[in-house]
């Protein structure tokens, strides 16, 4: 390493130190413990009881027995793990589109509009509201005759039950508030990102003949791309990990049918005190996590060194 | 990478106990529990131990009652020091004594020459391998709650402590007109389905579930009949049993005797102002009248307390005669039985003055809700989503005690 | 040619067609606007019925008494106003310091460049993926250890450090052009210089971001709280709210008036930040 290089990573170093230190200390020390703890048994109390199982956790999670006689189907409909996967990937595959759109859509709306404080206020507002009030709230809306479903009765959808006791609509009353409750979030993120398109560039693209629509497309959208990264992963993330309204409103219920992955994992670690299954639980999780960040880095990086 | 871990965790744990203030000196012994601004039982017991004990202050821990399994189980874990833990579930405390945070409890039974016999054998819930772990101070069994301006109206006779659910349910679409429910159900598994336990022999761990059959049909036939709120809209609403009771327009419900206590209070500030009693829960034929199922709740030692005699004498006069008066004098139903707790439960101002709300204080035969055995948290979750799925309608009562066996089977393969 | 007498007629149109998209957007946005408040007025309406009021079904919008009473009883039955103090008080420093230290850290890894930066960003970014239910338990013992357990500082270092706040502004950061630090080098301004005098002027809006939903977050936390803080007087909002949901009864009437007066403050905080959005750097005449 040169003398200039050596200084540009001290000086890198600096400014990540405050940060890093709190960081490192309080999380990924944490972090590391629960990684090592997905390859122990290990039911809490006293540090002799650590067991080292090797990959056993993982081999009971996935109950390597029964699937590898029964197949993959078996494995997506009958083991609790399986289930919980289909369940959050089917959750965040809707989520996330979903609220990106709803949350770019209300952020170009809202950007130069007169009146706009009021709107983006109210549509904050879910974001700030306490859990458990919304989550009750909304329970009691989508009961069997409540406002939304007379409202999609008027539409002429012929649906008359409480959405959160009937197991295929369970997980769309989740979706629903989530995306509800988070579109203002996001919206936020990207009215402050839209400021950031420069002007010059809209104007140049309008002298140049383009329309609303292209301007949108070849000049707004670029713009917005590292926000853009930034809220997918986030809400990834967050979609992968949804766990109170899940908890408040059906409690992984009818049957199985919302059960997500950290509601079992609560359940494992919390009410079956198997904290090695847990933590193995959670590894997959990070897995998945890891893999789509870095296939979004990746591209990310591709797009800036164009 | 085990030894490792070992080291780190070790040292944490090692750093926390030498963080933890000595209490010996000035007597307080520090007791984790849940709701203790607003649990009748509590505040009795606080007084009348501090009254009795000069020089030792009782200072609760308050935990919200939901997030108490999670929380406590973690401030153990943790190395707390509180002395003395409530046990809100029976597994609480087999799953606390295997982690080794629970004190046992046969040699202070012996120094102290502790009668049990008042437990009338329940405490053996709280023993493994025959060493006493938590004394039991309340014991909670299910009744049933009638409303009896609604009989009245509907000019219908009281039920009775020696009533089968049969007959329990000729009542119940009796009583159904407009606007009045024959009886409720809350949506938990023990409101519908737990009664098979009554009888002795069958548990919810027995891994054969075809006798549930009966309680889901009885309901299902109810619920068609409209003699009940519909299981779907009850918990889509999230309402609360208490609330729905003392609406006034629901004639039976049967519910853990807990409830005695909250009724009396909304009589008293007005929430409510029916004349309601309680009996025994229904019978199935060929079990006694009388027979039910409950819970237990108690009090361990931690084994991390510096104050074990001193937390040792709280929790056995706890659950001995003079704390079980103080459970009683609230209304609340204390784990040691005798003439004179049952004469003090009924004296309870507020408490219904008939004779069969009286005889419904000492029932013949009280099951476990849940029995102490194997696995039984695995087999609690698999119950209760099956439950979730009848209910719901979303299977038959048939299909869903199939799955029930087999799911329970695949367990122990 | 075509194009441009296209273009001509839009401009031609352009007055009267923009009044009636402007009168669509409004429309569009006034009816999202009001199926978002449902609920809130649904709360509203609840916090002035009795407990077995809210629950009746079908469900009333307007009570049949309204007890503006339950609003002073929630002072009267649970201390809110230490919960609130406690809140405010692990909000306010959680918030300053998350700012502070994340928009630090945030430039080096958006803007310098040295050894180990994208495999130390991956791992931020891997430990928001861990859900807290995973590693809860190793860091309880070590927060016990350090003497923070049942603490308000507890609540304090857990959140402050977090990495979402270097991920927010490091994307911010990234779409600040590059040259403009170059430039400042140049004129020889130090790292340090460049950070103060030039990005953080110029993500004036970012940071409100950043405020916003580490305020909101943090006054929003339960699980937290719920399991570090036991003595009331260290609980927070939360977690009190708890209160008066209990194993025997619930009192859902107190929790919804509650949550409106704590849905306050954060507002508030929002109020004041939001004006950043529409004063981004788009007014300093960046060149793209």
């Amino acid at each position: 390493m040169s003398r200039a290089e050596k200084k540009r990573t001290l000086i890198a170093y600096s400014f990540l130190a405050p940060n890093f230190l709190g960081f490192a200390i309080f999380t990924l020390v944490p972090v590391v413990c629960a990684i090592a703890l997905s390859f122990f048994e290990w039911n809490g109390g006293d540090i002799s009881r650590l067991k080292f199982v090797g990959f056993d956790n993982y081999a009971t999670i996935f109950n390597v027995k029964k699937v590898s006689q029964n197949g993959l189907a078996y494995f997506f409909n009958r083991v609790d793990l399986g289930i919980s996967l289909k369940n959050t990937i089917f959750y965040t595959l809707i989520t996330v589109p979903l609220t990106i759109v709803c949350a770019l859509a209300l952020a170009l709306l809202l950007n130069k509009i007169r009146g706009a404080v009021a709107y983006r206020t109210i549509f904050f507002f879910p974001y700030v509201a306490s859990m458990v009030a919304i989550c009750v709230c909304w329970s009691f809306m989508l009961m069997k005759d409540g406002p939304i479903n007379q409202f999609i009765q008027a539409i002429g959808i012929p649906f008359n039950k409480s959405w959160t006791a009937d197991s295929a609509m369970a997980i769309w009353a989740i979706i629903l508030v989530s995306v509800w409750r988070n579109m203002g979030y996001y919206m936020v993120i990207y009215l402050a990102a839209l400021q950031g398109v420069p002007r010059e560039l809209l104007e140049a693209a309008t002298v140049d003949g383009a329309g609303k629509w292209k301007q949108f497309i070849h000049v707004t959208l670029p713009q917005l791309r590292p926000t853009t990264f930034f809220v997918s992963i986030m809400m990834i993330i967050s979609c992968f990990k949804i766990y109170d309204v899940v908890a408040i409103m059906t409690d992984g219920g009818p049957g199985r049918s919302t059960k997500m992955l950290v509601t079992y994992i609560y359940d494992e670690a919390f009410v079956k005190i198997r904290y090695g299954q847990a933590s193995a639980i959670s590894m997959i999780l990070l897995v998945i996590v890891l893999v789509i960040t870095i296939i979004q880095f990746r591209s990310e990086k591709k797009f800036s060194s164009d | 990478m085990k030894k490792l871990l070992s080291v780190v965790l070790a040292a944490m744990m090692l750093l926390s106990l030498l963080s933890v203030p000595a209490l010996a000196e000035d007597q307080v012994l520090k007791v984790v529990t849940w709701d203790a601004t607003t649990t009748p039982y509590l505040i009795a017991q606080k007084e009348a131990y501090e009254a009795s004990h000069p020089g030792v202050t009782i200072e609760y821990v308050d935990v919200a009652s939901q997030d108490y399994g999670i929380k406590s189980t973690t401030m153990l874990e943790g190395g707390d020091a509180s002395d003395v833990f409530m046990v809100k579930e029976i597994d609480d405390i087999i799953k606390w004594q295997a982690q080794g945070f629970a004190e046992p409890l046969n040699a202070y039974v012996e120094k102290t020459g502790y009668d049990l016999s008042g437990f009338v054998g329940t405490e053996k819930n709280y023993c493994v391998e025959d060493e006493l772990y938590a004394v039991p101070f309340r014991s909670d069994f299910w009744v049933l709650f009638y409303n009896k301006d609604l009989f009245d109206a509907a000019g219908i006779e009281y039920p009775t402590n020696d009533m089968t659910w049969d007959e329990y349910a000729e009542k119940a679409i009796a009583l159904t007109k407009d606007g009045v429910y024959g009886t409720h159900y809350h949506t938990w598994l023990s409101a519908v389905a737990n009664w098979t336990v009554a009888d002795g022999v069958n548990t919810l761990a027995d891994k054969n579930y075809d006798d549930l059959l009966y309680f889901y049909q009885l309901y299902q036939k109810l619920e068609d009949a409209g003699a009940c709120m519909a299981y779907a809209e009850l918990k889509a609403s999230g309402l609360h049993y208490s609330a729905a009771f003392a609406n006034g327009n629901i004639a039976m419900m049967p519910m853990g005797y807990w409830y005695v206590s909250t009724l009396i209070g909304y009589n008293k500030d007005g929430t409510c102002s029916f004349n309601w009693g309680i009996t025994a829960v229904p019978h199935a034929d060929g079990v006694a009248a009388g027979s039910s199922f409950g819970n237990l709740t108690g009090a361990m030692i931690n084994k991390n307390s510096a104050n074990k005699d001193l937390a040792w004498d709280y929790i056995s006069w706890l659950g001995g005669e003079e704390g079980a008066a103080a459970t009683a004098s609230v209304g609340a139903r204390p784990a040691f039985v005798s003439e004179n707790v049952a004469g003090a439960m009924s004296a309870v101002e507020g408490f219904p003055t008939d004779e069969t709300s009286k005889g419904a204080l000492i029932p013949s035969f009280v099951g476990m809700e849940w029995p102490v055995a194997e696995k039984v948290a695995d087999i609690k979750t698999i119950v209760n989503e099956e439950h979730t799925m009848i209910m719901a309608r979303e299977i038959t009562p048939e299909e869903g005690i199939e799955e029930m066996n087999e799911r329970v089977a695949e367990l122990f393969e | 040619m075509e194009q441009t007498l296209h273009q001509k007629e839009i401009r031609r149109d352009n007055p009267v067609a923009r009044k009636i998209l402007h009168i669509v957007i409004y429309i569009v946005l006034t009816a999202l606007a009001l199926f978002t408040l449902i609920p809130f007025v649904w709360m509203l309406s609840s916090s002035l019925k009795l407990d077995r009021e809210v629950f009746a079904y079908p469900m009333k919008w307007i009570p049949e008494t309204i007890r503006w009473e339950n609003y002073a009883l929630i002072w009267q039955k649970v201390p809110l106003l230490t919960y609130f103090k406690n809140t405010a008080f692990i909000a306010i420093v959680v918030t300053f310091l998350q700012t502070l230290t994340s928009s630090f850290a945030a430039y080096a890894f958006a803007k310098l460049e040295f050894r180990g930066r994208d495999t130390l960003f991956l791992c931020y970014i891997a430990t928001i993926a861990v859900p807290w239910q995973a590693y809860m338990l190793p860091q309880f013992i070590m927060m016990r250890s350090m003497g923070l357990y049942d603490t308000l500082w507890a609540m304090v270092v857990l959140q402050a450090f977090s990495a979402f706040g270097v991920f927010l502004m490091r994307q911010f950061y990234r779409s600040i052009p590059t040259e403009l630090c170059e430039a400042a080098r140049l004129d020889g301004l130090s790292e340090y210089g460049i950070w103060a005098r030039i990005m953080l002027p110029l993500s004036k809006a970012a940071i409100a971001t950043l405020v916003i939903f580490t305020f909101v977050s943090t006054w929003n936390d339960y699980m937290g709280p719920m399991i570090y803080l036991t003595r009331d007087a260290n609980k927070t909002i939360q977690v009190g709210l708890r209160r008066f949901i209990q194993e025997n009864s619930s009192d859902y009437h107190l929790i919804m008036a509650a949550s409106l007066c704590s849905l306050l403050p954060v507002s508030i905080v929002f109020l004041c930040l939001q004006k950043y959005f529409i004063e981004g750097i788009a007014t300093s005449g960046l060149k793209g």
